[in-house]
């Protein structure tokens, strides 16, 4: 009895009802977008950076640190017997670092050289391109990325020297050809890197078979290195995306907190207005017998049907819109692609969560649920005299 | 007349062998005008670069090829500045920020100030006739002096530049034209040598143009206004305290 008496009252209020339920609508759809966004940019960020570069995790040489290039000529080590099998198997990319310098246009520029297997078919890095064909060729076959490209004015067809020192520190240099300008969304396999075949760079630098990263292509559980090595797991590569992701998502929270104060405040309003307009008729309804409770219960009613209407609302005409945005994605300007920030490609998809989608509902309603109430309690204190006199 | 001529011919082919003087013995005598024991010099470095040219003037101080200590004075944005090598390290002092910084890794590949010569080429002292095999190739005339030219393969296989090529005037046994390989025979430096002086009883070039060959530009060209050799320099120059001073 209490429901359809609530939804005769939504019904009652007209457009009153309708804002509500609008406004509802409006802040789940603005909440929704937002995590939705923000949970497909990490996981484009993620995936991207697995595919790219960090695979299903990774060992590196105990000496190395990829911030520090001084550390280089120091990280390297034959490979393992047992690992090269699984290099055949493509289930391990060896790579080899070493720093270098590059003129382009006759200017230097410090680089690092990266040695990749031609044939490895794990990371997504066109290595295909790297096949030295013949035994001396004029120039070695190389491959960078888009913002390297862009910020040494190169590419693809263009000759440039690059001089290095080798495992031995001596001073070596040869003419390099970018075979490929690569597309890659992750920065940090892009800037100021130049990638060669790994067997050329070993004898490049006066080495067999030495590796400073093993890329995995499954968590690695059972392997074991030695001292020289150590395992970086791939929630341990992305700790910095993700870091600089919820940084910035602190402000997408802001805004979604904005929304919902906007909400409660348009639901609270209404309810003051209903039950001050309504005093006489809740004194009736006290006069004829019905408990506090029930007078509560009634208002909360009211509150939470609003929530419902503006819910299904939010499915009818928020999915196909939610579903666009899940699979085509929103196009990004090129200038902002071209930030090379992790997750951010041509497209950015948004993906939701459905715990998180439950729990945004669960926090709408409890807060609707709250807004109804509040004023309800008050008026349900008052003597049923009072209220039919209108003094509330 | 022809025992005569076989008596003579010996003889003379003799005189001419132990007369010959060698490729070794040339490195020695180049590294015995090239190196000192200390020395003391005031120089300026003129870095031409596309858009202007930059003259930058310093005092240095060196002890055996293993410690060396360069203060900037002029122009005022770079007065102060000062680099201390010891043996594998080098710290760089920058007086505006007022920090020591060690010079390591890809930053020893930079160019000092814009000029043609990188920290690494700071680093690489060292004694030709100890780290190189030499073969004398033909002789040559280079800038109007008669010159032997060496082909010079190093010694071991750590050495920074494993082929040089360099032209000695034969009169003063001074370097006046060197050509620096890397491993894979491309050119990477060259450096002219000039203004032949003779100082306390050895020749120096007071003029070297270095020439970064795969960098563009003219060089960098490198005059020492005073110099003088085995001095008494105090031990405290080739400490890092000497960078805060």
């Amino acid at each position: 009895m209490l429901l359809k008496l609530a939804l005769k009252r939504i019904a009652g209020n007209g457009w009153r009802s309708v804002f509500n339920i609008l406004i509802l609508f409006l802040v789940l759809m603005g909440m929704l977008f937002i995590q939705g966004m923000y949970d497909g940019w990490m996981r484009t960020a993620r995936r991207q950076k697995e595919e790219w570069e960090i695979g299903a995790g990774h060992f590196e040489h105990s000496n190395y640190d990829k911030y520090d290039s001084f550390t280089f000529k120091d990280s390297f080590a034959k490979i393992p017997d047992h690992i090269q099998e699984l290099i055949r198997q493509n289930e391990v990319v060896p790579i080899l670092v070493f720093s270098g310098v590059l003129y382009p246009q006759g200017r230097m520029t410090p680089i690092s050289i990266k040695g990749i297997p031609w044939d490895q078919a794990l990371l997504k890095i066109p290595s295909q391109m790297l096949r030295v064909k013949d035994e001396y060729p004029g120039s070695l076959p190389t491959v960078i990325g888009q913002d390297m490209a862009r910020t040494n004015g190169l590419s693809q067809g263009d000759l440039v020297s690059m001089r290095f020192k080798d495992a031995r520190g001596v001073f070596n240099a040869y003419d390099i050809e970018i075979v490929k300008v690569m597309a890659t969304p992750v920065s940090s396999i892009d800037e100021s890197q130049v990638w060669i075949d790994f067997t050329v760079l070993n004898s490049l630098v006066a080495l067999q078979n030495s590796a400073t990263l093993f890329i995995l292509k499954d968590e690695a559980t059972q392997l074991n290195l030695g001292s020289n090595w150590r395992y970086i797991s791939q929630k341990k590569s992305l700790e910095d995306v993700l870091a600089m992701m919820k940084a910035d998502q602190a402000g997408g929270y802001v805004v979604i907190a904005l929304l919902l104060f906007l909400a409660m405040i348009a639901i609270f309003d209404t309810q003051i207005l209903a039950v001050f307009k309504r005093r006489k008729e809740i004194g009736t309804l006290i006069a004829l017998g019905m408990t506090r409770r029930q007078i509560i219960r009634l208002f909360t009613y009211e509150g939470c049907l609003y929530m419902v209407f503006g819910t299904i609302l939010t499915a009818i005409l928020g999915l196909p819109l939610f579903i666009h945005l899940g699979t085509k994605g929103i196009p990004l300007p090129q200038e902002l692609s071209n930030l090379n920030v992790g997750g951010f490609s041509e497209t950015m998809k948004s993906y939701y969560d459905p715990l998180t989608i439950l729990f945004m509902l669960i926090m709408v309603f409890v807060l609707t649920l709250f807004a109804s109430w509040l004023p309800a309690a008050k008026i349900a204190r008052m003597k049923a005299t009072q209220a039919l006199r209108g003094k509330v | 007349m022809k025992k005569i001529l076989s008596i003579l011919l010996p003889i003379l082919l003799f005189a001419g062998t132990i007369c010959a003087i060698t490729a070794e013995e040339i490195l020695a005598k180049v590294d015995e005008n090239m190196n000192a024991g200390t020395v003391k010099s005031t120089a300026r470095m003129i870095v031409e670069t596309r858009r202007a040219t930059r003259t930058m003037s310093s005092v240095s101080y060196a002890k055996g090829t293993d410690t060396a200590f360069t203060e900037y004075t002029a122009p005022a944005r770079e007065k102060g500045t000062k680099m201390l090598k010891i043996k594998d390290d080098l710290w760089l002092y920058n007086p505006s920020t007022d920090r020591v910084i060690q010079i390591s890794g890809n930053m020893l590949k930079q160019s000092v100030m814009g000029s043609d010569l990188s920290y690494e080429d700071f680093m690489e002292e060292i004694e030709l006739a100890e780290a190189y095999i030499a073969t004398m190739l033909e002789d040559k005339i280079y800038d109007e002096r008669r010159c032997y030219v060496l082909d010079l393969m190093a010694k071991t296989e750590n050495l920074a530049y494993s082929r040089r090529v360099i032209y000695v005037d034969k009169e003063r046994m001074v370097p006046l034209y060197q050509e620096l390989y890397a491993k894979s025979g491309k050119k990477l430096k060259t450096m002219r040598l000039s203004k032949v002086t003779k100082i306390k009883g050895r020749w120096y070039p007071l003029q070297v143009v270095f020439k970064d060959e795969l960098k563009s530009g003219n060089g960098t060209t490198m005059i020492i206004d005073e110099i003088s050799f085995d001095i008494d320099i105090p031990d405290h120059y080739f400490t890092k305290a000497v960078l805060r001073k």
